[in-house]
């Protein structure tokens, strides 16, 4: 057994520190103010292959593996969480799946681009009255000569307001439940695809997260990912993958909410000596630093898993609830620790706060991760 | 334009613990990272290429696990990467190194046209080897580069000395040493990376291959001994005051009036 991280992923680590402590640091705090993505950000790290971290450098990509993709997003999410959402979906649930399960001209006219940075993407699934019931979808395409014409209303899409290409899961078929959706690649630039305005989140500010109407959307089938029918075979998929590159956000804010707690519990002094000198703070950074380490070895794994081929749904859906959890609690105990000073925009302790929570909730909710890892067991 | 680099793999400053009995750096643990100084020599390298064409070569002597630095410094835009490593190298001091070193160097088809090394490292922090290595292949050097120009065969660099901006014309071969403000290191693409540690390959050369005898090399070449290692205490303390700016302003002037920096009289006008 080897638990260590390879030369490479070293160095990837180490690499990725720099450049977001460098470039993504200086901007996170303006973008949670403001509620934008600088665009420059975007153009920097297309020139360094975040677009297609996993995409085979003949497509654009950086091709790395699983676990230094997990690297990557944990380093960017330390920095910024909001940006390493924006680097995660586009990855993993939608430059993953065209690569995966797309036709080579799919890969040519949509991937390239997406890898290189040129063209952002979603992962369309969620609705007003389908989220984690995903059964619900009400989105529909209907064939109609050699394309499909869609209509329905998608929300929350994550990276929406700058997004290029996007992946819509809609019904083609309304008998066999299994076979009733198919996933359609459609382009933001599309007659009747609309984008509505941009939430106004809690957390993950900057990020343009906005719901997509599709009004008789007319999509040539050359638009079609995968066969008709194989939409929630994709969309279970890349959400299993998905949930590394979450766990991994996760495990980046807990960690950085661990670094400033470690710190300021050193630096602030009260009845004459350190906070750190405190048992009760003792016991709260003791249990956290544990936890931290726990996700890291959850999330490092399901990606290690997904490097060697083997099956990881399990693991992934594990790694993605107990990273989450751990960061909404690493983040939860570090404003405790910061006390008044913590619950001020001063410190960025607030920031991850609001940051961690939407870990428990997209890409599967907590509750959502525990029916799959129920299901492994035999149960439901 | 055929370019040499020296690297050296250097643990991560803030992180450094010392044995004091063994008298070594303890390297267990802690992060090695390229000595930030040759990450500047690099940059000034691939920026020379840009201009000029050519090659870089880069080269580090050290154990083994140099080849995380080697590969870095391939993800970084060297073209080759040469590896010395021998047992018989280790417990090295600056003149020993150097020696391996300028011996390698002596050995590349052609002979590079420059030889960039950083100034020092974080760790040691001599400022020997570069030098050293000038002066066995009898090459002339200048120390603490800020700037370097092309001028026809010439380089024209400038170094900041003593409050003073000296330039100077040399001629290649040469070899420079540089300093912080020279460049600024880009940040490595993630596809170069995966490449350095895919695709690329490492030379290693050993002592045999160099033509080196275990008198020359290691510590049967070093001059020097560490005789004692120990903490620097710092002379200097800093006080943090906190408060508002006008008891701020009444603290200082009551330190400054009790150092007898500020008489009291002078304070009052």
């Amino acid at each position: 057994m080897h638990l260590e991280p390879s030369m490479k992923q070293m160095v990837v680590r180490r690499t990725v520190r720099k450049f977001a402590e460098g470039r993504l640091s200086p901007v996170a705090v303006e973008m949670d103010a403001t509620g934008t993505f600088p665009s420059e950000i975007i153009r920097e790290m297309a020139k360094l292959q975040y677009f297609g971290l996993e995409i085979p450098a003949h497509y654009g990509g950086a091709g790395l593996d699983a676990v230094s993709y997990a690297i990557v997003i944990e380093e960017i999410s330390k920095a910024s969480a909001a940006i390493g959402l924006c680097i995660s979906v586009h990855n993993s649930v939608s430059a993953n799946p065209i690569y995966e399960f797309g036709t080579e001209d799919q890969r040519k006219t949509f991937l390239v681009p997406m890898a290189k940075g040129q063209a952002i993407g979603t992962f369309c699934l969620t609705e007003p009255n389908a989220g984690s019931d995903v059964s619900s979808i009400g989105t529909t395409a209907i064939r109609d000569g050699n394309g499909y014409v869609l209509n329905g209303n998608k929300v929350f899409v994550t990276n929406g307001g700058m997004s290029s290409v996007n992946l819509i899961f809609a019904a083609t078929n309304t008998t066999d439940k299994q076979k009733r959706y198919s996933v359609f690649i459609v382009e933001s630039e599309r007659k009747g695809l609309e984008k509505g305005p941009t939430e106004e989140l809690m957390g993950m500010r900057g990020n343009p997260v906005c719901p997509i109407a599709l009004n008789d959307c007319r999509v040539p089938v050359e638009n079609r990912l995968g066969a008709e029918g194989q939409g929630l075979k994709i969309a279970l998929s890349s959400l299993v993958d998905g949930r590394i590159g979450i766990a991994s956000q996760a495990l980046g804010i807990a960690q950085a909410s661990l670094d400033v707690s470690l710190k300021y519990a050193k630096e602030r002094y009260q009845f004459g000596k350190p906070l750190s000198e405190f048992g009760a703070i003792q016991n709260y950074l003791v249990n956290l630093v544990t936890r931290v380490e726990g996700a890291r070895l959850l999330t490092y794994r399901s990606a290690y898993l997904k490097d060697q081929g083997l099956a990881h749904t399990k693991e992934a859906a594990m790694a993605k609830l107990y990273a989450s959890e751990v960061a909404v609690d690493a983040t939860r105990i570090g404003l405790q620790i910061h006390g008044g000073y913590g619950y001020t925009k001063a410190y960025p302790i607030e920031r991850y706060y609001r940051d961690a929570k939407a870990c428990e909730i997209y890409e599967g909710t907590s509750e959502i991760q525990r029916l799959v890892i129920a299901r492994s067991l035999g149960y439901g | 334009m055929d370019i040499v680099v020296c690297i050296k793999q250097v643990p991560d400053v803030p992180n450094i613990r010392i044995d004091e009995h063994r008298m070594t750096i303890i390297r267990e643990g802690v992060e090695s990272i390229i000595n930030p100084l040759d990450c500047v020599a690099l940059e000034a390298a691939v920026d020379l290429r840009e201009r000029q064409g050519g090659r870089i070569t880069v080269l580090s002597m050290g154990p083994p696990q140099s080849e995380e630095a080697l590969r870095e410094a391939l993800a970084f835009g060297a073209d080759q990467a040469i590896l010395l490593t021998d047992p018989a190298f280790g417990g090295a001091d600056t003149l020993a190194t150097s020696h391996v070193l300028a011996t390698a160097i002596s050995m590349l088809k052609p002979f590079p046209d420059l030889v960039l090394c950083g100034r020092q490292t974080i760790d040691s922090d001599t400022g020997h080897v570069g030098p050293q290595i000038a002066e066995e292949l009898d090459l002339p050097q200048v120390c603490g580069v800020n700037e370097i120009d092309l001028q026809g065969d010439s380089l024209v660099v400038k170094r900041l000395y003593d409050g003073f901006l000296d330039t100077f014309r040399v001629n290649t071969p040469a070899l420079l040493t540089v300093s912080q403000e020279l460049s600024s290191p880009h940040h490595i693409p993630l596809a170069d990376l995966e490449r350095a540690f895919s695709d690329r390959e490492i030379i290693r050369w050993a002592m045999k291959d160099l033509n080196l005898k275990p008198e020359e090399v290691g510590l049967g070449g070093s001059a020097t001994r560490a005789w004692k290692l120990h903490k620097a205490a710092p002379k200097r303390r800093g006080e943090v005051v906190t408060g508002s700016p006008q008891s701020l302003v009444e603290h200082l002037i009551r330190k400054l009036e009790a150092l007898s920096i500020l008489d009291e009289e002078s304070g009052n006008e």
